[in-house]
């Protein structure tokens, strides 16, 4: 597992990936990794709570990032969009889910050091 | 502190519902097949040791559960290897998922065992019927995660434990063949179906 290097500043965490760490698209990626057989534009619009533009905006840059893939086909005279998450685009969130855990490990840890320290300070 | 708390809470429930959703890699077909092949070398070295088998049960016993023990062994080190290199990011909740589906009936074959050999030692010639119920049970347990055509080798065993009860008693009972047969054939379908039942492309990241 990638980890974040300690810095002047705090933990730095290079590996978090820019491209899913954006909420929009960390919530489509989300709904789109936990159904694999994929989901319709509609379904994801309504799982993320997003509009229309919002939505495809974000789906755009999943696809260019090569993280979703997307099919168009017309269903009953509609068209109709379908997004998948690739192989590879579950691999890099998987990757980013670990950073992130050990992200908020590494500040739940320093943030009960620091309790300690406190505690050790109070006079009896 | 509480909001990082439910912070990774939330990420080990993603984890587990990506793992529930996702085809398990972690079993090795060359391994399975190899357990196939000791169940065969216990077939026959049973039937070189034990020339009646009834009148030696612990001995019996001492060769198949000797044999299921190393079985496990091999595969169970076998598949954690696997399911490191093949599921990284899910790999405790993927082995997690497999457990709790074979293991029950694992734990239900023991215990049978014990209240036989305990409690109604007259019956033990039911033992290798029911080790197969017990153990296909398990397969089709499995079956949710692992290639469908597993559904047909986990009937096999059901088939075969059944026509063992069926037909194991008399002079056919704890026959060495009962057992070498049906888990050395049963356990090469398994590897076959490890081998090419996966959907190609649709490989774990």
């Amino acid at each position: 597992m990638r980890r974040g290097k300690q810095t002047r500043q705090g933990l730095a965490y290079d590996a978090l990936d820019s491209v899913i760490h954006e909420r929009a698209r960390l919530s489509v990626l989300t709904s789109l990794v936990t159904h694999p057989k994929g989901l319709g534009f509609a379904e994801l619009k309504a799982m993320c709570a997003l509009t229309d533009g919002n939505l495809s905006r974000h789906l755009q840059v999943l696809r260019a990032a090569k993280l979703i893939e997307i099919t168009k086909d017309v269903d009953n005279n509609r068209p109709h969009t379908f997004c998948r998450i690739t192989a590879g685009g579950r691999k890099r969130y998987l990757e980013y889910l670990a950073v992130l855990e050990q992200m908020i490990r590494d500040v739940v840890a320093g943030d009960k050091s620091e309790v300690a320290a406190e505690s050790a300070q109070v006079p009896a | 502190m509480a909001d990082l708390y439910k912070a990774l809470a939330q990420i080990h429930a993603i984890r587990g519902q990506v793992a529930r959703g996702t085809e398990f890699r972690g079993y090795g077909p060359e391994t399975v097949a190899a357990t196939g092949l000791l169940a065969a070398a216990a077939a026959v070295g049973q039937s070189l040791t034990l020339k009646d088998p009834t009148r030696s049960v612990s001995g019996y016993l001492a060769i198949w559960i000797a044999t299921a023990a190393l079985a496990l062994l091999v595969t169970g080190f076998q598949t954690i290897t696997r399911t490191r290199r093949v599921h990284s990011g899910l790999v405790r909740q993927m082995i997690l998922s497999a457990a709790e589906s074979f293991f029950p009936a694992l734990v239900a074959g023991l215990l049978v065992t014990l209240v036989l050999v305990h409690s109604a030692p007259r019956d033990l010639w039911m033992l290798p019927g029911l080790w197969q119920i017990f153990y296909g049970l398990g397969i089709l347990a499995s079956c949710r995660f692992l290639p469908r055509q597993m559904f047909a080798v986990g009937t096999w065993f059901l088939a075969t434990g059944v026509l063992c009860l069926a037909t194991g008693t008399g002079a056919r009972a704890l026959s060495p063949w009962e057992m070498g047969f049906p888990f050395g054939i049963g356990q090469l379908l398994i590897s076959a179906v490890l081998r090419f039942g996966y959907r190609q492309g649709d490989e774990d990241a």
